[in-house]
């Protein structure tokens, strides 16, 4: 193999592990800097991937294989699909007040059992054969057509995912809501001092309930990435971890945004380095698996100089009192 | 005096004495309601599907039985695997009573199971002192890497869920190459079977002309319960954890040593995850599947709080979750309903425990409005 193919692969293999983080990270942020507990993740990416991939299911006998509305077909499905899932979330942690911990397992094993179950339900209906898997291949790559002739930085604008681009724009268009926008500053006023929004007129609870939803969708996304791109295909093997990594990269970002995307892309980066390099000198899978455990080592490493500071949202956790205080 | 019905009930549910009990109560017969209607709906007999969890898990005679088996088979394997979901929920609640979440569980679970396997499991000890050693050598694996993450947050604030799934994710792949490259079994493609003496289960053991398993782990669980409530009840240090999980800067301000709270619990917390992997993997199982995190680990969360975090009522909450998970698979095996009927049935008495308070709640006002609260 090649020097110049390692370094092409290593960026173009990093954003497709780390932009999926990087989305259902911004959701996480969106949910605790509202003041909610966001353990669900794993679930809401699994739930949403689910629904993506059902409505490509759906959607190719009407569409064709090959048709490029399906990437944005899978994508509104995942997006709603979440959405809607999370509003359990918002339910049980809003409305009746439950531990917010014991909710985010709710959905997670919900989730679990949910999609799978229903996916051979759908399967069988559909091909009248027992599996618990949606084939739907992966998205077409692109490459972008200046930007990718670039030397070294040249290799993270080739071979690109659509979601790649798709996500980026909605990582700067969620930065711009947390921050600069009146909703962002209630939203986060939701997750420091709830009491406060609520003497300055806001409703809490209607606030919180939107940081859910708008965490739903990102998660959605988010899954449907990881199942439409790397894994091609939905099953229960969704479920491997993905979103309790985005919570750990989320707290690592101090439930910041920009932090939280550098997070995602050192992990993305060391991740596929670490797998190119294995290829490279052509070891075999079993020391493969000793090298992948550098970017969780250096993570460590790296939090024991970067967590000095680090302080969650004040009300994190908390359920809404109004007569409280 | 007239007390109607509905009333005697609403008072129950909310009241000071009783509601401890009646809400979970409560709780489990909505759940049993709801997974009912969702096996009616699903064209199943429901009351022949909760018959057969019960049966899968030994805990009701089957109407048949294969040679040598017989309800005590059943029952004994059941006992097997509670042992670490109670171990493992106990770990999830003392370190919760310090405000840490431990969601190494996992992580933790299969480092000490790994670690006995490849120490004790092959070596030719006698099972006199194979079987204390994996003991000893499960709780110190375990603790020491509660203990770490404790450390962490104590000289670096590093938040415990982080690092947690950081050593997950390296204990999996570790401990992953090292039964791939030295000690993996060719046909079954995961850890060779540790020793029969090593083992935590003394297997095939003949009672009245049935076979069954008996499970050590069991033992090893009860005597936590009691163990984690005296050091919660009765130490100085027990006293400071609960401190400081209420409030950290209260507990700083009264003189309670708050990073070595953070440790203790943490390596308490660790020691009995420890304790659940090797009665998990060197117990009910005797091999290890390598780059699989137990999800054990991560079910014994919703067990703790299911159990409201309190070790009496984990032992309760662990009881039923597991009746469902063993269960699951008979209950399929019988009905023809799938097997993830069982999550959904866990999941639905989680999603009530979740709305205990707000049941609670609502109890206390109905019985305001008619003013005889």
């Amino acid at each position: 193999m090649d020097v110049m193919d390692v370094m092409d692969a290593i960026p173009a293999d990093g954003l497709s592990f780390a932009m999926p983080l990087l989305i259902m990270a911004i959701g996480g942020i969106y949910c605790e800097r509202g003041g909610v507990l966001m353990l669900a993740l794993e679930g809401l990416q699994g739930f949403g991937a689910f629904t993506g991939a059902l409505s490509v299911v759906l959607c190719l006998p009407l569409l064709g294989a090959g048709s490029p509305c399906l990437v944005y077909i899978a994508m509104a499905g995942a997006m709603i699909g979440g959405m809607s899932f999370s509003l359990l979330h918002a339910l049980l942690c809003v409305r009746f007040k439950a531990q917010q911990v014991i909710s985010g397992m709710v959905i997670n094993t919900l989730a679990m059992a949910l999609t799978t179950f229903l996916t051979s339900v759908v399967n069988e209906a559909l091909t009248s054969q027992v599996s618990n898997r949606f084939q739907i291949g992966a998205s077409e790559r692109f490459t972008l057509p200046i930007l990718s002739r670039i030397p070294i930085f040249g290799g993270f604008f080739r071979n690109m995912y659509p979601f790649e681009l798709v996500i980026l724009a909605v990582a700067f268009v969620s930065w711009h809501v947390l921050y600069k926008t009146r909703f962002g500053l209630r939203l986060r006023a939701c997750g420091e001092n709830p009491h406060s929004l609520d003497a300055a007129g806001g409703n809490v609870g209607r606030t919180r309930v939107i940081a859910i939803m708008i965490c739903g969708a990102l998660a959605g996304l988010g899954g449907i990435f990881v199942a439409y791109s790397v894994s091609a295909n939905f099953s229960p093997s969704i479920y491997m971890g993905y979103g309790y990594m985005a919570i750990a990269a989320m707290i690592f970002g101090n439930w910041k945004i920009s932090p939280t995307f550098a997070v995602c892309m050192f992990f993305g980066l060391t991740k596929s380095a670490g797998y190119q390099i294995c290829l490279w000198l052509g070891m075999t899978s079993n020391y493969t698996d000793l090298l992948l455990v550098i970017p969780y080592v250096v993570t460590l490493v790296l939090l024991v100089f970067f967590s000095k500071r680090n302080q969650p949202p004040r009300a994190l956790g908390d359920p809404f009192d109004k007569g409280k205080r | 005096m007239r007390t109607g019905i509905s009333e005697t009930l609403l008072r129950w549910l909310c009241g000071d004495r009783t509601s401890s009990a009646a809400v979970p109560i409560c709780v489990a017969l909505l759940s049993t309601l709801v997974s009912s209607a969702a096996l009616l709906a699903l064209g199943h007999d429901p009351v022949t599907a909760m018959a057969a969890f019960l049966r899968g898990s030994g805990l009701m005679p089957k109407p048949s039985y294969a040679g040598g088996q017989s309800m005590l088979t059943d029952f004994m394997s059941y006992l097997g695997i509670l042992a670490p979901m109670m171990l493992a929920s106990l770990s999830v609640i003392f370190c919760l009573k310090a405000g840490m979440f431990n969601i190494g569980v996992s992580g933790q679970m299969l480092a000490a199971g790994f670690l006995a396997t490849a120490l004790v499991g092959y070596a030719k000890l006698p099972s006199g002192a194979a079987r204390p050693l994996v003991v000893l050598i499960g709780a110190a694996v375990g603790g020491l890497m509660g203990a770490a993450v404790g450390y962490l947050k104590y000289l670096f604030n590093i938040h415990e869920v982080v690092s947690c799934i950081m050593i997950n994710h390296i204990t999996s792949y570790v401990t992953g190459f090292f039964i791939d490259t030295r000690y993996v079994d060719v046909i079954t493609r995961s850890s060779r079977a540790c020793s029969a003496s090593s083992r935590l289960t003394i297997a095939g053991v003949r009672m009245g002309g049935v076979r069954a398993a008996i499970p050590l782990g069991i033992l090893i669980a009860i005597t936590a319960v009691f163990v984690v409530r005296f050091l919660m009840e009765r130490t100085t240090a027990g006293f400071g954890i609960k401190i400081v999980g209420l409030n950290r800067d209260a507990a700083r301000y009264a003189g309670v040593p708050v990073g070595r709270s953070y440790v203790f619990a943490m390596s308490i917390g660790g020691a009995l995850a420890g304790l659940a992997g090797v009665t998990y993997y060197l117990g009910y199982y005797n091999s290890i599947v390598p780059k699989a995190l137990p999800s054990l680990g991560y079910d014994a969360i919703a067990v703790a709080l299911l159990g409201n975090l309190s070790p009496p009522a984990a032992v309760f909450s662990s009881m039923l979750v597991t009746i469902f998970q063993k269960g699951g698979v008979y209950m399929s095996s019988v009905t023809g309903a799938p097997r993830e009927i069982a999550s959904v049935v866990i999941a639905l008495l989680l999603l009530f425990s979740a709305c205990g308070a707000y049941i609670r709640e609502r109890a206390r006002s109905a019985l305001g409005k008619r003013g005889g609260g």
